[in-house]
């Protein structure tokens, strides 16, 4: 087989969105570079993978989802939750950190637990089911917080933590090697085991999978979890990257956690996609937005951009679904 | 120059993936003609209709089509979540002032068009969802012949439907013949492109063979296979004495035995369906079943998948039931016992791929690759890749629900062969089939179907597929 046809072969195959995520990230990355100099600096760039990190963890979980054709609305306060408890319950101690990581992650879990069995044993749908649980989320945290104006709310994240984020390890931020392990647990996760399998099965077909032996319900309620984890972790991240958990923390990452999985060529209806696809749709959002700003195009004018940017490139992956 | 053909196509090639539907194609067909195309699945008819009708852009060469054109297709394209009357005026509903449509005459409306084609028993309020695949058939048949095409391209119209829905098709496509309409149809019966059609046009290998007024069944499919078909049905071996599956489903009590071929006979949507998904775990019930001697309750299929000697089941909708269409062919195959090929729940996979390969080879499945989406193969190979899965997973009890619709005639042929071998072997067999003719002629014993209970038990081979019908009518008689 010559190269162009192999070339041809994986054009033509699953793997196309995936090369298209990564030429969007590549053009804007380049583009960004020529307009502006020290755009693609590795301070930069740095900077900027580290900011797509967090968009990486909760596009993970909202991938996961998805892959089933389902959907996680809640993203935005398991975040925040995930945030607040961090920090209240460590209390900046880095004795109290291992719990308190424990917490959080356990926070996020419970509610991708309730999400799951919501939406695979009641058959609520799914974005009614975890639109009420974000809901329920905010209430809690605003409540139990009382608006982040408790005793404990004022402390910061315990410095092991910081340091993970902002501190290097072999000149990486180890920030960027957390994301890489997340990367290749998702990826071993879907492509090398029997889960993997199911879930790209219940995703194509539900009924299908169901009636080839898949536990439908159980591979639901594993991903909500997973992604209610994911969720959790990005707060977790943040927390310890800004020191302080605020009101509305996770509020941008609900459309950025959406936007990565699509630019990231991830089917929005389920069964098809790579988590290597939603690496390149974090760098390209957070490129964008860099290249607005470094550009100092005012807030509303980065908004309306950064919305026709996704939706240009979505355009160009629109045209292949039919012939899929 | 012009020419008299209402449908025209030369030259056309169209690839999908990996694989090549149509290489240098033709086909023509004339207004006032009933035209038969024919050929084994994976030679291209589907493919060639959708060029036809424009649904797939061929990749070489010219189509023209004269007149209003109106096509039903193999996947049924009614929408299932409305009724049949919203599925009947979907495209030109009863509109008021405003050009709003007036909800209350979407019934009766509906009503009178399927009375004018002479349907009455069908209640235009019923979802879509609800119905039989048959009666799912006659509505999209119904919608088609409402429109009044000049070209009416009917694929696989007859798969899904009972004999005397056969006839009323006939009848309809010769009243659109006489008025000077363009038939196209497929069929894999041969004695319906027999009595209806003109002429019939031959495919094999995605090209066109030959186009003749006459042509007898053994011409045909020697046309279309490339060989001779010898006799239709395999001999039985003996059914063993050993009980494989027992059980009771309602009101109906079914005890197959190894090397059994069971067959449930019977019209349409009598209880069969359920039967067959109850038993899989996949029904309302949840029965206790006995099987391979050990008794269990079957809550789902992954229940009677590990249910002592295993059960299979095969759907009639492959598409929709069985196989997932945009994934490969080794994942289709593996799935329903990933487990067994996997450590700390990673895949094995160089162990895959052998089980994988070894079954490809013995169902003889053409593909290109094992890593090729199923949904590129032709019919017959998708249907050996379901049934690969089974064999794959060892499953001693086979329950076969209509797996033969819409599969051509030498594919059929290698399936009666395989069954009768699998009951050689000792597997059990629940064989359901629309085809009477199958279930008199494949099975050692016949339990014959009427609203959910057991009509009557034949002794087989039937023979005659007279009887299995004429038991089926009959009241329920005494035991």
């Amino acid at each position: 087989m010559t190269t162009l046809d192999t070339a041809k072969r994986v054009l033509a195959g699953p793997h196309r969105r995936v090369l298209y995520a990564f030429a969007a990230a590549a053009t804007i990355l380049v583009a960004g570079a020529v307009i502006h100099p020290g755009f693609g600096s590795w301070t930069s760039l740095r900077t900027m993978l580290v900011l797509a990190s967090f968009i990486g963890f909760v596009g993970a979980g909202q991938m996961l989802v998805v892959l089933v054709g389902g959907i996680d609305l809640s993203m935005p306060w398991v975040l925040n939750g995930a945030a607040i408890v961090l920090t209240t319950s460590s209390l900046g101690q880095s004795g109290r950190l291992p719990l308190a990581v424990a917490l959080a992650l356990g926070v996020g879990a419970a509610v991708g637990l309730a999400n799951g069995l919501g939406v695979a044993w009641l058959g609520v749908p799914a974005v009614v089911m975890t639109l009420g649980m974000n809901g329920v989320l905010q209430g809690l945290s605003l409540g139990l917080s009382k608006g982040l104006t408790c005793g404990s709310c004022a402390s910061y994240a315990p410095e092991p933590l910081r340091r993970l984020v902002v501190g290097r390890l072999f000149g990486v931020p180890s920030e960027l090697l957390l994301w890489a392990g997340v990367a290749l647990f998702v990826t071993v996760l879907l492509t090398l085991t029997t889960f993997g399998r199911r879930v790209y099965a219940v995703g194509n077909n539900p009924r299908a999978a169901f009636l080839a032996g898949v536990g439908v319900r159980g591979v639901t309620v594993v991903l909500y979890m997973l992604s209610g984890v994911f969720a959790a972790l990005a707060g977790i991240t943040l927390v310890a990257y800004g020191g302080q958990p605020s009101l509305g923390l996770g509020d941008p990452y609900l459309f950025e956690s959406i936007a990565a999985v699509v630019v990231g060529g991830v089917s929005i209806l389920g069964g098809r996609g790579h988590y290597v696809g939603v690496v390149a749709g974090s760098v390209t959002l957070v490129a964008i937005v860099t290249l607005l700003q470094a550009e100092r195009v005012p807030e509303y004018g980065r908004n309306v951009i950064y919305g026709l940017v996704i939706l240009a490139i979505l355009f160009t992956y629109g045209r292949e679904r039919a012939d899929d | 120059m012009m020419d008299t053909y209402a449908v025209h196509a030369e030259g056309v090639d169209r690839s999908f993936g990996g694989v090549r539907a149509l290489r240098g194609a033709s086909f023509a067909a004339r207004p006032g003609e009933i035209h038969a195309l024919a050929g084994e699945n994976g030679a291209g008819k589907s493919t060639m209709i959708k060029v036809l009708c424009g649904l797939v852009k061929p990749d070489r060469g010219t189509v023209r089509v004269t007149g209003r054109l109106a096509t039903a297709f193999q996947e049924l394209s009614l929408l299932p979540d409305l009724t049949i009357a919203e599925n009947l005026l979907l495209h030109d509903p009863p509109r008021g002032r405003l050009g709003l449509v007036v909800r209350r005459r979407l019934v009766p409306v509906a009503k009178e068009v399927l009375h004018e084609h002479g349907i009455d028993d069908l209640d235009p309020r019923t979802v879509t969802r609800d119905l039989s695949v048959a009666h799912r058939q006659v509505v999209e048949l119904v919608r088609v012949l409402a429109t009044r095409p000049e070209v009416l391209i009917l694929d696989e119209p007859t798969a899904a439907l009972q004999e005397q829905q056969v006839a009323w098709l006939a009848e309809h496509m010769r009243r659109l013949r006489a008025e000077g309409c363009c038939v196209v149809f497929t069929s894999h019966r041969w004695r319906e492109i027999e009595a209806l059609a003109d002429r019939v046009t031959v495919f094999r290998n995605g090209t066109h063979v030959t186009t003749r007024e006459r042509l007898t069944e053994s011409e045909a499919v020697t046309l279309m296979s490339g060989r001779t078909l010898d006799a239709t049905y395999p001999p039985l071996a003996p059914p063993g004495d050993t009980v494989a599956l027992e059980a009771r489903v309602g009101d109906v009590e079914v005890k197959l035995h190894r090397g059994e071929i069971l067959g449930i006979g019977g019209l349409a949507g009598q209880g069969q369906r359920e039967l067959f998904l109850t038993l899989f775990g996949a029904g309302r019930q949840k029965p206790a079943v006995t099987v391979g001697g050990t008794a269990r309750t079957i809550r789902k299929p992954k229940d009677a998948i590990r249910a002592g000697i295993g059960i299979a089941y095969v759907p009639e909708d492959r598409k929709a039931e069985g196989l997932l269409l945009p994934m490969s062919v080794r994942d289709n195959l593996a799935l329903a016992t990933l487990e067994r090929r996997s450590v700390a729940g990673f895949v094995r996979r160089a162990a895959e791929h052998r089980a994988v390969r070894d079954i490809v080879d013995r169902l003889a499945v053409r593909t290109a690759s094992t890593g090729h989406p199923v949904g590129t193969l032709s019919g017959g190979n998708q249907q050996k890749v379901l049934m690969g899965r089974w064999l794959l997973s060892g499953a001693e009890v086979l329950l076969l629900f209509d797996v033969t619709r819409g599969v051509d005639a030498a594919t059929k042929h290698d399936f009666y062969a395989l069954v009768a071998d699998l009951a050689a072997q000792g597997r059990a067999v629940l064989l359901y089939s629309s085809e009477t003719e199958e279930i008199a002629h494949l099975c050692h014993r016949v339990l014959v179907m009427r609203e959910g209970r057991v009509a009557a038990e034949l002794e087989g081979p039937v023979g005659d597929a007279e009887l299995i019908v004429a038991a089926a009518m009959r009241e329920r008689e005494h035991v």
